[in-house]
């Protein structure tokens, strides 16, 4: 709703703009809030973890964070609170390189031009990756300057967009290790949660945001940032998918159709999802396990395709 | 429920009437039939396992169906069928009976095979009229508790392959003759780990994947000297290879010579779409539910490759002790 509500503020701007021959760059400002706390998977399986993550409201962790927008050409300004007993920083891959962590209590400003439309990963790269996997990962997704549902400026169109920020938590020898001060144990990772948008998949399978749900004749552009560790190789149902970015590296058309694709841990990944004919379909991960909640089939990284 | 099996008899009375309405001289229907059964097999430690499999095969029998020139309009359609009240063995509900999913094929919901959207877990026939674009390599599987189910053994190929306007089969993975081969073979990618095939219900054993087994064409294959799959080729002809990802962690392709040097093969096709620009590569990382067709030609002196996979955990990519299996072309 709110990426609608902008994009016609700004296809409205960009007809006035145009008019007087002038180009425009808005200014979006975000706080982040590092927050240690916990975070719930719904549903048989499920569970509450040890969380840490970043959050727009101070008080609670955001799994994953929540998703920053911005068009090219826009001035970015994110302000990073760090309201946890521990360092940390905050990275968007391919955009920022100011790794310096920031102390507990402290703060820290980062501020870009938005340059190159696509989806990109940002995360806490400190700590020998505890801390992304306890929750601090998320998605920035940066739009054509012109405001248009392309994925980029003269890029192919969409009619409506997802975002999929995966990952997966361990919650034994990582979670409760880590959120009760204990030491991780990185050389052993048996994640027994895998998550869409924070969700499992009972949840994530009727989540509005994740879903893929629309009318046949539409498209859907899906952004896929992956903050886990595992390879997460999804698999669509119903029709391939076109694949237009690959790790921030625009392709070339014609696109190639894929119906499924692997998105490395750090990975990320821009898919338009033709809705071609009627009916429901699922989205999954096609690796065993992945697919659950600690066992408890389908909890795990899956989600419904709906046309209609 | 009832709505969709109202809507799948109303279909399958549609394909019925539909021949009369558009009567073509070699449009084929392709029918085959599959049902459920178990196969124990010795692994290469001594240790039985037990699979399920379709019709007693591991990987199943091959499924192919054909697509025709271009300007023709004549199209094969693949009727697939589970037969009803062969579904022993199985687990008891909710994961009880078995489907068959068509990997690729983009069907419609009632033809998918998916028993949460609707589709019968006792037996049905599955339906496909694949066209010309969709030449290459698919797979067909069960999709009941598919973390069980696909690990059980519930998987084969599925391949579209190309026919001239008479319906004689193309030796080639697209009707872009520059795909034509000599030889072809399915490398069915799959892995093991033998507690998933005793652990029923929603198990804890589900949430973690330890494979201890790895295989091509359901074969361990662990040395040069005892591949899983092998052909005798000519020297100086076309070798295609349809790599076919039903595995459960990453993997590596690579085609070797007796010393190790890797050798180009060019890729044609992925998951059953051609690419615009044939690739030619000496790696290719194949990822669960991917297919890939390649192709090499053989050198002109005589000698010996090995086309092998090699496993990689999900994490970093490390290879798992003894995680390589060898395929091997001798020429
Ligand atoms: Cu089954
Ligand atoms: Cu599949």
């Amino acid at each position: 709703m709110t990426w609608q509500c902008r994009l016609l503020g700004r296809i409205m701007a960009a007809i006035l703009l145009f008019a007087v021959g002038a180009t425009e760059a808005a200014v979006r400002n975000y706080t982040l809030y590092i927050t240690a706390g916990s975070h719930t998977i719904n549903g048989a399986g499920g569970a509450t973890l040890s969380a840490w993550g970043y959050s727009d409201v101070a008080g609670s962790p955001k799994i994953p964070g929540p998703v920053l927008t911005a068009y090219e050409g826009d001035t970015v300004n994110i302000t990073v609170v760090n309201n946890h007993t521990l360092n940390h920083n905050f990275v968007i891959q391919g955009v920022t390189t100011d790794a310096t962590a920031i102390a507990p209590g402290g703060n820290r400003v980062y501020s870009f031009t938005a340059s190159t439309a696509g989806s990109y990963l940002y995360s806490d790269t400190l700590n020998s990756a505890i801390n992304r996997e306890m929750g601090l990962y998320g998605a920035l997704l940066v739009g054509p300057a012109d405001g248009s549902n392309k994925a980029w400026t003269n890029g192919p169109s969409y009619s409506f967009q997802r975002t999929w920020v995966i990952g997966e938590m361990d919650k034994v020898r990582w979670n409760d290790v880590a959120g009760s001060g204990g030491t991780v144990n990185t050389s052993i990772y048996k994640p027994n949660y895998f998550l869409m948008n924070g969700l499992g998949g009972f949840d994530a399978m009727g989540d509005p945001n994740t879903t893929i749900d629309g009318v046949v004749g539409t498209s859907a552009l899906v952004r896929i940032v992956n903050g886990g560790q595992f390879s997460h190789a999804l698999h669509f149902h119903g029709n391939h998918v076109q694949v237009l970015t690959i790790n921030g590296v625009r392709q070339i058309s014609p696109y190639k159709l894929v119906d499924a694709i692997n998105i490395p841990p750090m990975g990320t990944a821009d898919v338009l999802y033709v809705l071609n004919q009627l009916g429901e379909y699922p989205m999954h991960v096609h690796t065993a396990q992945m697919e659950t909640a600690n066992g408890v089939y389908l909890n795990g990284v899956a989600t419904m395709i709906m046309m209609h | 429920m009832f709505p969709a099996n109202r809507m799948k008899l109303s279909l399958v009375a549609a394909l019925l009437c539909a021949p009369l309405a558009y009567t073509t001289a070699q449009a084929a229907n392709i029918n085959v039939t599959r049902n459920v059964s178990s196969l124990n097999k010795t692994m290469s430690d001594g240790v039985r396992v037990t699979f399920w499999t379709f019709s007693g095969a591991l990987p199943a029998a091959a499924v192919e169906v054909g697509v025709y020139p271009d300007g023709t309009t004549t199209t094969d359609t693949l009727n697939l069928t589970l037969s009803m009240g062969m579904m022993t063995p199985q687990d008891s509900a909710p994961y009880n009976g078995h489907t068959i999913h068509m990997h690729g094929a983009d069907v419609k919901t009632s033809e998918d095979g998916v028993p949460e959207t609707y589709n019968d877990v006792n037996g049905d026939t599955y339906t496909w009229t694949p066209t010309r674009d969709m030449a290459g390599s698919y797979m067909y599987h069960c999709h009941v508790h598919t973390v069980k189910h696909l690990e059980m053994g519930m998987y084969g190929p599925l391949i579209v392959r190309p026919k001239n306007a008479s319906g004689t089969w193309l030796n080639q993975l697209t009707h872009n003759t520059a795909t034509a081969y000599d030889y072809v073979q399915n490398y069915v990618l799959s892995t093991v780990d033998p507690a998933y095939h005793t652990a029923t219900g929603d198990s804890t054993v589900f949430a973690d994947y330890n494979p201890k087994y790895y295989m091509i064409a359901g074969n361990e294959g662990k040395t040069t000297g005892a591949p899983a799959i092998s052909l005798t080729a000519a020297k100086s002809k076309k070798v295609a290879l349809r790599l076919i990802g039903i595995h459960s962690v990453s993997s590596t392709f690579t085609v070797k010579d007796g010393s190790g040097n890797a050798k180009p093969f060019t890729i044609y096709t992925q998951d059953g779409r051609a690419l615009a620009t044939p690739q030619s590569v000496t790696s290719l990382d194949i990822s669960p539910g991917q297919r890939f067709d390649v192709i090499f030609t053989t050198p002109s002196t005589a000698g010996t490759w090995y086309p092998q996979v090699t496993y990689k955990n999900l994490r970093d990519g490390g290879t798992y002790t003894n995680g390589t299996v060898y395929g091997r072309v001798t020429f």
